[in-house]
């Protein structure tokens, strides 16, 4: 009992890590009708950034975040004033396929930048546990959890009671009718990707605190950010905590009752069969 | 221009063909690599090129041949041939069965869940204990690269009469309604849930008999690179390079980028890689219709044909 007490509460805690990780996928899906296969490639650089921020400038990698995440809509944005801009209205696939361009491209600049070695984000505390009664809580992956949570409400608060995320809203419902109330489309879509590409970055600092980093992490976290935004569905930042709890949840178990190497099978089984079962998601309103 | 035209395909097949009489070893192995790559780029181009369906399941199609041969092989001890048709036998069974509940998503949510698959074959195939799990299998070797090679040519060449057919039968302009409007398609009376699993299901049997050339060839497979999703992204590069939905476009495609790839990968080792992925984006904003559309209209338009694309796109 106390066994598996335990292994939820490490579904939970990497759920809602996972759910950040979603989360700008999910955004930049939904308003920008853009699969990112670089989300993944993203959250590495995020990784990448908290990690040179505290080896090299000392600083914490919880109080870093907002700094990394900066870094990166500054990144994201121009990546789509600049680039993207210029295929938005191309067909799905061509989206697609220029997005596993920057994939790689990243990729390989990250392993020239950085290396192929393994890293870690190592503060002080980072060893340390809260205990209750037999459950072993990390402080780590706790904060991470904490953080995690904070992040995708405020996305949601964002999304429903700011002028810029009403905009985004009514920008992803119908992009004629934003123009119209004098939504500038190549400036908010950037600001929608950096937004997404942000939150990435975000979530790549807290999984440097969490596991090691490497230049190749992205591919993997890509498909699970997919996952979780397919779970959840794309209509409501909310949705995606429930998605990312679920995966964390699954996978933990599986883990332990059918073996670690199953974990993945797991995560990507639930994927199909919730595509095929519910195409919208498991909250998403049925078409 | 029709006159012209086979003539000259002949006269390449031939020179082809002739290679490994006059090229040196190095030049046989490249060629080995790119007309198995040709042949992917093919396979995709009936899913993906003439269908519409953008598959990103078909390195699960080359993982089955590679282990169809090497199964075979090295645990039952049963020639070569039969261990490309058991690939080919698995290939069929995963496009029928997997096919039909995937093949109803459209767009993006196929392009994932073939995806998904693609990474749950890979972890599944390291828990077979007859596929070697994660360490994988050792074939015997052979020490015949001229006989690999026109294996490989004779498989791209079959490959290419097939999409030939496509071009001008029923069932390929079935595929391109369904690709063009497949509501539409269904109304004018096209079993579309037959004509996409026959599309994805041929589309296997190429890229499975290419995985199983290859894990002959290297005599080396494990789950990590036969079931390699970049090679997936690989076949879908150089197929939308050189142009999808088209007979030749896709070897074109195929060819032309790896012999660039071999080039700059012996200059400059290390930014071989990232050129890859410059080109892909370079190709989606410039020449979104591949090669093959940019060499017909380049002559009139000129430099405006860049343009043009990128004012047709943007935002």
């Amino acid at each position: 009992m106390d066994l598996l007490a335990q292994i939820l509460i490490n579904g939970i805690l990497l759920g809602g890590l996972y759910a950040v990780m979603a989360l700008g996928l999910a955004l930049v899906w939904g308003v920008l009708n853009i699969v990112n296969l670089a989300h993944g490639a993203f959250i590495m650089l995020g990784a990448y950034v908290s990690w040179h921020l505290y080896t090299y400038a000392h600083i914490d990698p919880f109080l870093g975040l907002p700094i990394t995440a900066v870094v990166m809509f500054v990144l994201g944005y121009a990546l789509q004033r600049g680039l993207l801009n210029l295929v938005v209205r191309a067909p799905m696939f061509n989206t697609l396929l220029i997005t596993f361009g920057l994939e790689v491209v990243l990729t390989y600049l990250a392993q020239l930048a950085f290396s192929a070695d393994f890293r870690t984000i190592n503060p002080s505390y980072a060893g340390d546990s809260i205990q209750f009664g037999a459950i072993v809580l990390p402080l780590a992956r706790l904060m991470a959890f904490g953080v995690a949570i904070v992040l995708t409400v405020a996305m949601w608060l964002f999304l429903l009671h700011t002028r810029l995320g009403r905009a985004i809203r009514a920008t992803a419902q119908n992009l004629v009718a934003a123009r119209l109330y004098g939504v500038e489309p190549r400036h908010l879509y950037a600001v929608t990707f950096g937004i997404g590409i942000g939150l990435a970055g975000a979530a790549g600092g807290l999984y440097g605190t969490v596991s090691q980093i490497n230049p190749y992490i992205g591919a993997t976290l890509t498909a699970k950010s997919f996952a979780i935004a397919i779970i959840g569905g794309l209509d409501n930042p909310l949705g995606v905590i429930v998605g990312g709890l679920f995966l964390g949840i699954v996978e933990s178990l599986t883990a332990l009752y059918i073996g670690p190497t199953f974990a993945d099978v797991a995560s990507f089984g639930v994927l199909v069969l919730v595509l095929i079962v519910r195409p919208s998601g498991l909250l998403g309103k049925t078409a | 221009m029709k006159a012209l035209q086979i003539p000259a395909v002949l006269i390449a097949l031939i020179v082809l063909a002739a290679v490994p009489w006059f090229g040196s070893d190095v030049l046989v192995q490249f060629g080995i690599n790119a007309l198995l790559l040709a042949v992917l780029a093919q396979g995709w181009n009936i899913i993906g090129g003439y269908t519409g369906y953008a598959s990103f399941g078909n390195s699960v199609f080359y993982g089955l041949g590679s282990y169809g041969v090497g199964i075979a092989m090295v645990q039952w001890e049963l020639p070569f041939a039969v261990g490309l048709a058991f690939g080919v036998v698995l290939s069929v069974a995963f496009a029928i069965l997997l096919g039909i509940p995937v093949l109803r998503l459209k767009g993006h949510y196929f392009a994932i869940a073939t995806l998904a698959l693609a990474q749950v074959m890979t972890a599944i195939v390291s828990n077979v204990k007859i596929a070697g799990q994660n360490i994988g299998l050792v074939l015997p070797p052979l020490n015949n690269d001229l006989l690999f090679y026109e294996l490989a040519l004779g498989l791209l060449v079959v490959a290419t009469l097939t999409i030939y057919w496509l071009s001008r039968s029923r069932f390929g302009f079935g595929l391109i309604a369904i690709r063009e409007n497949e509501e539409g398609a269904a109304v004018m009376g096209v079993n579309t849930t037959l004509y996409k699993v026959l599309a994805f299901a041929l589309s296997g049997v190429f890229s499975a008999l290419a995985g199983g050339i290859h894990a002959y060839w290297v005599t080396f497979i494990d789950p990590e690179s036969a079931f390699d999703i970049s090679l997936n992204v690989k076949m879908i590069i150089m197929a939308v390079f050189g142009g999808p939905g088209t007979v030749f476009g896709p070897i074109i495609g195929a060819l032309s980028l790896s012999a660039i790839s071999e080039f700059l990968s012996s200059e400059i080792t290390s930014i071989a890689g990232l050129f890859f992925g410059v080109v892909v984006v370079a190709a989606v904003v410039l020449m979104p219709r591949g090669l093959a559309d940019m060499l017909r209209r380049f002559r009139t338009t000129g430099w405006r044909y860049f343009a043009e694309n990128i004012k047709a796109t943007r935002l």
